[in-house]
């Protein structure tokens, strides 16, 4: 294979402009999202055993009719194929035995992006919600195995909007023009729709056992608390999720959210709340106060999502994302047998 | 300053106070805009962490600053509407006419050394403290009045005739003021042939113990001639004298003031009546009546005086705004 180049993309002034408004559309074209090519060297670990009938190269959980070789049993006279026969075992025992086949098992995806209005804002080239579906584009042409099915949930404040799974990288692409696409939230909706609510609806309505993204700034409006051990309102949610799933939480972060701006008294108001406030960013003070917070509020989100047992991915909108989430995939491969491990009583 | 505190003075170009409209639709602007709910600001993700990290900055610099700019554009609108006011002009030329008591009450020793004493003093102190182009008149009051001295301008004449009068018995207001009547009509008139502006003050301890006519109706008499009187009310209730009467006994008559009397006389003239318990007390209010008789009140443009006010709001103004501008690190 050619060796693909990649650079990151330049800076776009668009995606500034959403700290004075909403941006009207996606401030990525779909062509940018991730690089295809380069991607095909990496692979995602699937550790947890997965349901499904076509050929691939993830762990089953059933019994049925696959390659993979699982437990020797005795054999049953009419029922089971001789061509089964485990000899060695039938030598060993005396007892005819046959040797079972694991099915072989496809993996579905399914990914739930947050576009409620915080994730419109993003200073470093790209909004936050953009960020998104381009880990979600990432992430999912590295599970881009055959007959592995991508589907995706868009959680609006109204409610969640389904785009049916369905395999295949041109099914993938319609998935992620379509994600592009979506209506930009305007700011201050009111809505029923939130992350916790839209996890619980993501684990009841997508029964099978998969791998799921969770894309989210992960902030909830009004949360005050920065003590790690408090239970962010998503964590019981996302734990839930996991007892059955692979599950991938990718943070979206912004450098400003960390880095309070010093930019004077300015007039700041908050794209989800009716918090309105003039506040002299200027106060050294103040800017430092609010770093030590929320880099607070970022270790408190990074522990709990380790408590619910799921991957964490950062990625930043001053940050090259596909860099970011490589180095994750590499390091992945060793701690998602330990990450992922089943909560006692389930299987994995 | 007198027309900030009672209210808005008059003004000798009342039209242009229809600048004030700017202020005014300036505040209102900026009302409106402080309301106003869409206002541009910066969008910001993290707020409920910036809630309890930034607490709200309290705006009064800003309302104050903005407002005192406002104040200070009504301040140059009243000024370039040339305000006027008033101002105390020491006058030049008035007849005065100083009635002394003169009845056996003045010598009562309530004041010390005596209400004659007393009242003498502050006749001289009165004297020398009027302009010296003031005439002067001076009148005894007794049972039977005298214009001791008709209007003069020589004050040593004045002084010697004031620390020559002796206690004379019973009292006739009436007839007192009819003598400061007399003594006015003596006065030659002013240049333009208007009557010199004129007044009368009258050292007494109390009211008439003889005389025919009312001395309220005197008093209406001199009021019609737009001549104030100024009652100055010698003595303490507890003023007594002791007198020897005709078959050489020693008689004590209490003696004491009558405010209501001479206040109702001094209303009549639109003068004031002041009360002197003691010796300060008179020196007072004989520094008061030096003060309404020796000045005459004058309107005068006081378009500086707004126009000062305007530049301290605007200079207090312009602090708010630097305060507001400049980032301090």
């Amino acid at each position: 294979m050619a060796q693909v180049q990649y650079a990151p993309p330049a800076a776009r002034p668009a995606a500034v402009q959403s700290v004075l408004a909403p941006p009207e559309g996606p401030t990525l074209p779909l062509s940018q999202l991730a690089p295809e090519a380069a991607l095909r060297r990496l692979e995602l670990a699937i550790v947890r055993r997965l349901e499904g009938f076509l050929q691939g190269d993830h762990l089953g959980l059933l019994p049925g009719p696959g390659s993979d070789l699982n437990d020797a049993r005795i054999y049953v006279p009419g029922q089971d194929d001789v061509r089964r026969m485990d000899w060695a075992v039938t030598a060993r025992t005396t007892v005819p035995h046959v040797r079972d086949t694991v099915a072989d098992r496809e993996l579905e995806v399914w990914a739930l992006l947050d576009v409620t209005p915080s994730m419109n804002w993003g200073t470093g080239g790209v909004t936050k919600r953009d960020l998104g579906i381009a880990a979600i584009a990432t992430i999912g042409f590295l599970s881009q195995q055959m007959g592995d099915r991508f589907g995706g949930l868009v959680m609006r404040p109204s409610g969640l909007r389904h785009i049916p799974a369905r395999a295949g990288r041109t099914a993938l692409y319609a998935l992620l023009r379509s994600m592009l696409t979506e209506p930009i939230v305007p700011d201050e909706t009111a809505g029923v729709m939130d992350l916790p609510q839209g996890i619980d609806q993501m684990a009841r309505t997508q029964r099978r056992r998969g791998l799921r993204l969770v894309v989210s700034d992960f902030l909830t409006p009004g949360d005050i608390e920065l003590d790690p051990q408090a239970e962010p309102v998503w964590e019981r949610p996302l734990r839930r999720l996991a007892v059955r799933n692979q599950v991938i939480c990718v943070e979206t972060l912004d450098r400003h959210e960390v880095d309070f701006p010093d930019v004077g008294d300015i007039l700041i108001r908050d794209p989800e709340t009716d918090f309105e406030r003039y506040v002299n960013t200027s106060d050294d003070d103040a800017r430092l106060r609010m770093n030590a917070a929320a880099a607070a509020q970022r270790e408190r989100i990074r522990v709990a999502l380790r408590r619910a047992g799921c991957a964490h991915i950062q990625l930043r909108t001053d940050r090259d994302w596909v860099q970011d989430i490589a180095r994750f995939v590499l390091a992945y491969r060793r701690v998602a047998g330990a990450l992922h491990r089943p909560p006692r009583g389930h299987s994995q | 300053m007198t027309g900030l505190i009672l209210g808005l003075p008059s003004f000798m170009t009342p039209g242009r106070l229809w600048l004030i409209v700017v202020p005014l639709a300036l505040l209102g602007l900026y009302i409106f805009l402080s309301k106003r709910k869409s206002r541009r600001g910066i969008r910001y993700t993290n707020t409920s962490i910036l809630d309890i990290i930034v607490p709200a900055q309290s705006q009064w610099l800003r309302h104050v600053t903005v407002g005192l700019a406002l104040v200070s554009l009504v301040c140059l609108a009243f000024a370039w509407a040339r305000p006027l006011g008033t101002d105390q002009v020491p006058r030049e030329r008035a007849t005065v006419v100083l009635i002394l008591d003169i009845s056996n009450s003045m010598g009562a020793t309530d004041l010390s050394p005596s209400r004659l004493a007393v009242a003498q003093q502050e006749v001289v102190n009165l004297v020398d403290s009027l302009p010296d182009g003031y005439n002067l008149a001076l009148v005894e009051m007794a049972g039977s009045s005298t214009l001791v001295l008709p209007p003069t301008t020589d004050r040593e004449i004045f002084q010697r005739a004031v620390q020559g009068v002796e206690l004379e018995p019973s009292t006739d207001v009436a007839a007192a003021l009819r003598v400061a009547l007399s003594a006015l009509e003596l006065v030659p008139a002013g240049e333009d042939d208007q009557p010199v502006p004129a007044a009368v003050v009258m050292f007494s301890d109390a009211s008439g113990t003889t005389g025919s006519t009312s001395p309220k109706q005197v008093a209406g008499q001199l009021a019609e001639l737009g001549v104030p009187l100024y009652p100055i009310v010698f003595g303490t209730d507890y003023g007594y004298v002791d007198l020897t009467n005709a078959d050489g006994q020693v008689e004590r008559y209490q003696v004491p003031p009558d405010h209501q009397f001479f206040a109702e006389l001094a209303q009549i003239t639109g003068g004031q009546a002041y009360g002197a318990d003691d010796a300060a007390q008179a020196q007072e209010a004989c520094a008061k009546i030096q003060s309404t008789v020796g000045h005459v009140e004058v309107e005068k443009e006081v378009t500086a005086q707004w126009a000062g006010l305007a530049a301290v709001f605007a200079a207090v103004a312009a602090v708010g705004a630097v305060m507001l501008g400049a980032r301090w690190r």
